[in-house]
């Protein structure tokens, strides 16, 4: 129960920052950071594979009314998540199901950074040409995925540090 | 029998995952007709409640600037007031209701930028209606709901807007690239046309959306090749401030039903 409730919370800081705060923010050009898919990063992974794939559909929906694009993070966000076990295997040893949850606390930070890292990686560029939708812009494209993933990555490690210190306390 | 359940359920997570891309992607496909009001979009009552509380609290850091702005185009209304002669006081003139709205949530830095504001179907506003301010076009009216609606900005590739020179009055269309929110692209321009940088550019009146002469921007920079009938590139620094909206006008063409009508029987 417990346990719910801090994912509950977490997708509503999670949903909040990115529409009122991060939507609102033009860092040096064209670069969006979208840090609420930390919220599909961090389910537990016992969770049933089709509960996150709904949830991720969930958020990605929340996102995309409010910032009037469409179906390009649900469509974005259900792929990051239908990923995330295959890539959870390649950082863990049994492919995570030995895992309460997922943090920095019990992968480490190196392996928390490529897990969270290739998972962004895949989110940013999916969503960025399903918004461009024509490949005629396909290096400008390119480097603004590039770019987004490295603020957005950035951003995610910060706010998963601060909260597993929190809880270490 | 069996054996279908069974294999629906051995691949039940590809199946879920399968049917919620499609409907991630039915939702985007459909952003192509225009025509078509669209629900998820944040013109609803609810989201738009959430942003319009959010943008009450931004506000109060924007309010001197916002008067000083006020108090400045009152003063330019004053002086054109002083300046019309009478006899304009025709039906041309008045064919067009402005409606002023105030922005609640502003975007200039996506591929496809939509903003949106406070007022809706129940102040009149419709899909198609043109957005302006002091400064020039904003964009176009796209989803309404009672009390709001979105606005599909200049800075959006799905807008298109035809344009002319003041000087020579050739006809343009006007697009944006995606890559900086100050300059848009002219489309269209045949080679002959003589073109300066500094050139005034405006809304001509081929489109039933924009009244005729409304400020665009200016040339900034043009490229042209001697082999192809078009400019190459020509690139316009936008009149209007994209990262610095606060409330705009909603154009409402009161002719525009017969104009619609008269020009649908030739087709």
């Amino acid at each position: 129960m417990n346990e719910i409730l801090q994912h509950t919370i977490r997708f509503f800081i999670l949903a909040g920052i990115q529409i009122l705060v991060l939507n609102n923010v033009q860092i040096s050009g064209y670069i969006n950071p979208f840090v609420y898919i930390l919220f599909i990063m961090l389910l537990p992974p016992k969770m049933p594979k089709a509960i996150v794939l709904i949830l991720a559909f969930i958020m990605g929906f929340t996102i995309d009314v409010f910032s009037d694009s469409y179906g390009i993070h649900s469509s974005a966000t259900v792929l990051l998540a239908f990923l995330r076990p295959k890539v959870l295997a390649l950082v863990s040893v049994k492919g995570g199901e030995d895992l309460e949850a997922i943090g920095i606390k019990q992968l480490r930070i190196n392996r928390f950074f490529t897990y969270s890292g290739i998972l962004c990686l895949i989110h940013h560029f999916t969503l960025f040409y399903l918004e461009a939708f024509r490949l005629n812009e396909f290096f400008d494209t390119f480097l603004r995925a590039l770019y987004s993933s490295v603020i957005s990555i950035s951003m995610m490690i910060l706010i998963e540090s601060l909260f597993s210190n929190q809880k270490s306390r | 029998m069996r054996n279908l359940f069974a294999f629906f359920f051995r691949y039940h997570v590809f199946f879920v995952f399968i049917l919620l891309e499609i409907t991630a992607i039915g939702m985007l496909i459909q952003t192509h007709h225009y025509q078509y009001s669209r629900f998820a979009s944040s013109s609803n009552s609810w989201s738009g409640q959430i942003l319009e509380q959010f943008n009450n609290v931004t506000d109060y850091f924007s309010l001197k600037k916002i008067n000083r702005l006020l108090a400045e185009e009152n003063a330019l209304i004053r002086n054109r007031n002083l300046q019309l002669p009478a006899l304009e006081e025709n039906i041309y003139k008045n064919q067009h209701q402005y409606i002023s709205a105030k922005i609640i949530k502003n975007s200039y830095n996506k591929r496809n930028n939509y903003l949106t504001i406070n007022k809706g179907s129940m102040h009149g506003i419709e899909n198609g209606m043109g957005v302006i301010t002091e400064d020039g076009v904003v964009g176009i009216i796209r989803d309404v709901s009672p009390n709001y609606a979105t606005v599909m900005s200049l800075l959006n590739k799905n807008t298109i807007i035809s344009t002319r020179f003041i000087k020579s009055n050739h006809f343009g269309e006007l697009i944006w690239d995606g890559k900086s929110h100050q300059f848009a692209q002219l489309n269209s321009v045949e080679k002959y046309v003589p073109v300066n940088v500094g050139d005034s550019l405006v809304t001509n009146s081929f489109s039933n959306i924009f009244p005729e002469g409304i400020t665009l921007g200016t040339v900034n920079r043009f490229e042209r090749d001697e082999n192809k009938n078009f400019y190459t590139s020509i690139e316009v620094a936008l009149s209007v401030d994209f990262s610095n909206l606060n409330y705009i006008y909603v154009l409402k063409d009161k002719l525009k039903d017969e104009r619609m009508k008269l020009e649908s029987k030739n087709e």
